[in-house]
């Protein structure tokens, strides 16, 4: 199995009232709640700890995209991941760069982010995987002014320019609903032949039908709490592949759990508790619910498909003031020893059949310190074990970078 | 407890295929007497006490936006602009055989129908608007992005001063029949998602430009406390449509046919007559 290791990029000092005054996406008041000092403090710290991780035995560095957002202050995390491109080259360190987001249903320059994932992969020498998400409907919607209805012919439009602007061997023109260019000839091109794609979903059938025909892998995410949703999800998820004729190939399932290890399981709950508590609510809980879907946003059919069954959407609706107790038992984060830790890792993995484990080792108000700790019992201590499994398996891995081509 | 509200609705549907026959137009038609097309605001087509009082001196035509109908939710998407949207109405009202109609539209629909009073100036015979969109002023913003980024239990409270009025919980209020709810609160988030595809992030398809082209006698009507759309819009309107009267509705939000139904329909009984 592949072991990435994940980060957002969080706020670290908002206020403990902060989940009750505020949202956590579109108007949070940036001046009332930001120390210049420390914002640019956070930016280092999360390069210095993806970096760590990269020197640790992780496989692979992954971060998302989000605008206006306290709880990932990555509009761009191409620039992010362009630094840890270099930098990891500079030190020979072969892991994936992988970029769970740019957004293309939220994008009004899609030609710009087939450029941008082309210097990555150049820069980084083949070790991109590029992530193509929709977008979350208050980023695309309110903070990019994507009227919602358009939001999923947009990504649909972007994709496939992207595609034929890594591709073609000939100059072309694309006269595209949204965008129009009378000659794409991007330079430069990726460095692989073609870059893993890894699309972001939380289960929403028609996104993961998608998925499994434009042969991506999906990734799905453990804030909702897996024990609520892992096994419908995944279940959906493996009949589709099953359904198209597609190979039950572990490697096209990419999974990201949230992680807290400390040396026992009484110190991680004692370290950790305060932080993954205030991440949840002050991050996810903090976003209205009606940002995750604007009207027109999600096709009709999904909206009385979750009237009738909201159950995918697991812990959201009580996340604002999420009990630490709920996240641990969903398993929405994974608390405990390493044995605890790599036990229920392990289980998920195998009952879900999960190729790629993308952990997230910082939530929140975490420290420096206490992330890099996280980081180092992970590697140390959990990574080895979770990378032997499959390993007696003989399944090709269509997913991960390869190298700049010959 | 019982509702107060009765609406007696539209007599009849008619189905108008337009655009190159890829859209069936779902057209609700009520009354008899001169013609008169009802353009429906960003919620949808909602058949109320105005339409039924209107459609018993008129033949009250009221098309449904595509994408609007129940039923039928994806025809929205073979209108990618509100060109196409403003042409489509117009193949609608030419395949009725409709001519020197009167026309009135309520928020987007006022929108619409200035446009189409813009561009086909001979088309209506009256136009009344109610608390319509169509311009923007910095000064006052108009709040459509707020509504539908807004809580249910918000919504009533841009579109209403006192959302407790009967006809305001009418509008409201879900199926009884619990299995019918899916498919309603589907067909009315959809219904937003659609009109949204012209309103959002603003209600500003370049209106302003074109109101001075407006040469039909018009009628502009606005509640006082429209928390949606400011009343100093009604002076806008009235100050760019040559042929045209403004009246202010005061106790009223941003419908004013359902929050003071008397008034207004007295009002535009007046106009019509004159």
């Amino acid at each position: 199995m592949k072991v990435l290791s994940f980060q957002q990029m969080p706020y670290r000092n908002l206020p403990s009232d902060f989940a009750q005054k505020h949202n956590s996406v579109v108007d949070t008041p940036y001046n009332e709640l930001v120390k210049a000092s420390e914002m640019h403090e956070y930016h280092v710290n999360f390069l210095d700890e993806m970096m760590h991780a990269a020197r640790s035995g992780f496989d692979g560095l992954a971060t998302t995209e989000h605008g206006q957002a306290a709880y990932d202050i990555l509009p761009n995390p191409n620039l992010q991941m362009a630094a840890l491109a270099y930098s990891t080259q500079v030190e020979k360190l072969d892991v994936a760069i992988c970029n769970v987001g740019r957004s293309l249903g939220k994008s009004k320059e899609a030609l710009r982010i087939a450029e941008e994932y082309a210097v990555l992969d150049q820069i980084s020498g083949g070790r991109l995987i590029a992530g193509f998400p929709v977008a979350l409907s208050f980023d695309a919607n309110q903070n990019n002014g994507v009227p919602p209805i358009e939001t999923r012919a947009r990504f649909a439009e972007n994709r496939d320019l992207i595609e034929k602007a890594w591709s073609s061997k000939e100059v072309f023109a694309f006269n595209g609903k949204f965008n129009k260019h009378p000659y794409v000839n991007i330079w430069p091109r990726p460095a692989q032949e073609r870059p893993p794609v890894w699309a972001p979903a939380i289960g929403n059938p028609v996104t993961m039908g998608n998925i499994i025909d434009a042969d991506d892998a999906f990734l799905y995410l453990s804030w909702f709490g897996p024990k609520l949703t892992g096994q419908r999800i995944f279940d959906r998820y493996w009949d589709m592949v099953e359904e198209r004729g597609k190979e039950r190939n572990p490697n096209r399932l990419s999974f990201v759990q949230c992680v807290a290890v400390g040396e026992t399981d009484e110190e991680a709950h004692r370290l950790y508790k305060p932080h993954v508590e205030a991440a949840f609510r002050n991050g996810l809980g903090s976003i209205p619910i009606q940002g995750l879907g604007l009207p027109g946003y999600m096709d009709i059919k999904g909206v009385e498909h979750i009237v009738k069954d909201p159950g995918d959407f697991g812990l959201v609706m009580k996340m604002r003031d999420i009990k630490y107790e709920e996240l641990v038992d969903s398993q929405a984060c994974i608390v405990g020893g390493p044995e605890t830790v790599k036990e229920q890792l392990i289980e998920l993995a195998k009952n879900f059949g999960i190729g790629n484990m993308v952990l997230m080792v910082q939530h929140g108000s975490m420290s420096h310190e206490l992330t890099m700790k996280n980081i180092t019992l992970l590697a140390e201590k959990v990574v080895p074990d979770l990378k032997k499994i499959w390993a007696d398996e003989d399944w090709d891995h269509n997913w991960w970078p390869t190298g700049v081509a010959s | 407890m019982t509702n107060p509200i009765s609406i007696k609705g539209p007599d009849r549907e008619e189905v108008i295929k337009v655009w190159n026959d890829q859209i069936d137009m779902k057209v609700k038609v009520a009354g008899n007497g001169p013609a008169l097309v009802y353009f429906h605001p960003a919620a949808g087509l909602y058949w109320d006490e105005f339409l039924d009082r209107l459609s018993e001196s008129y033949t009250v035509y009221a098309p449904e936006m595509p994408g609007t109908s129940f039923g039928d939710p994806y025809a929205i998407h073979k209108v990618d602009t509100y060109w196409d949207l403003l042409l489509i109405y117009q193949e609608v009202i030419s395949k009725l055989g409709i001519e020197n109609a009167v026309a009135i539209g309520q928020s987007m629909g006022g929108m619409v129908a200035c446009d189409m009073a813009a561009h086909y100036t001979d088309m209506f015979s009256n136009l009344v608007c109610l608390d319509p969109v169509g311009l923007w002023r910095d000064d006052a913003p108009i709040m459509t992005a707020d509504l539908y980024s807004a809580p249910p239990e918000k919504v009533p409270g841009f579109l209403f001063k006192d959302p407790s009025i009967p006809a305001a919980q009418a509008m409201f209020s879900l199926p009884t029949n619990p299995e019918e709810i899916p498919a309603h609160v589907g067909h009315v988030v959809w219904t937003l998602g659609c009109t949204g595809k012209f309103l959002w992030p603003f209600p500003d398809q370049g209106l302003g430009k074109r109101l001075h082209r407006v040469k039909t006698k018009t009628l502009v009507i606005w509640g006082k406390d429209d928390a949606l759309v400011p009343v100093v819009y009604a002076e806008e309107f009235g100050k760019q449509i040559a042929n045209s009267q403004v009246e202010i509705i005061d106790n009223c939000g941003h419908i004013p046919q359902m929050e003071q139904l008397d008034q207004t329909f007295g009002l535009v009984q007046g106009f019509l007559a004159a």
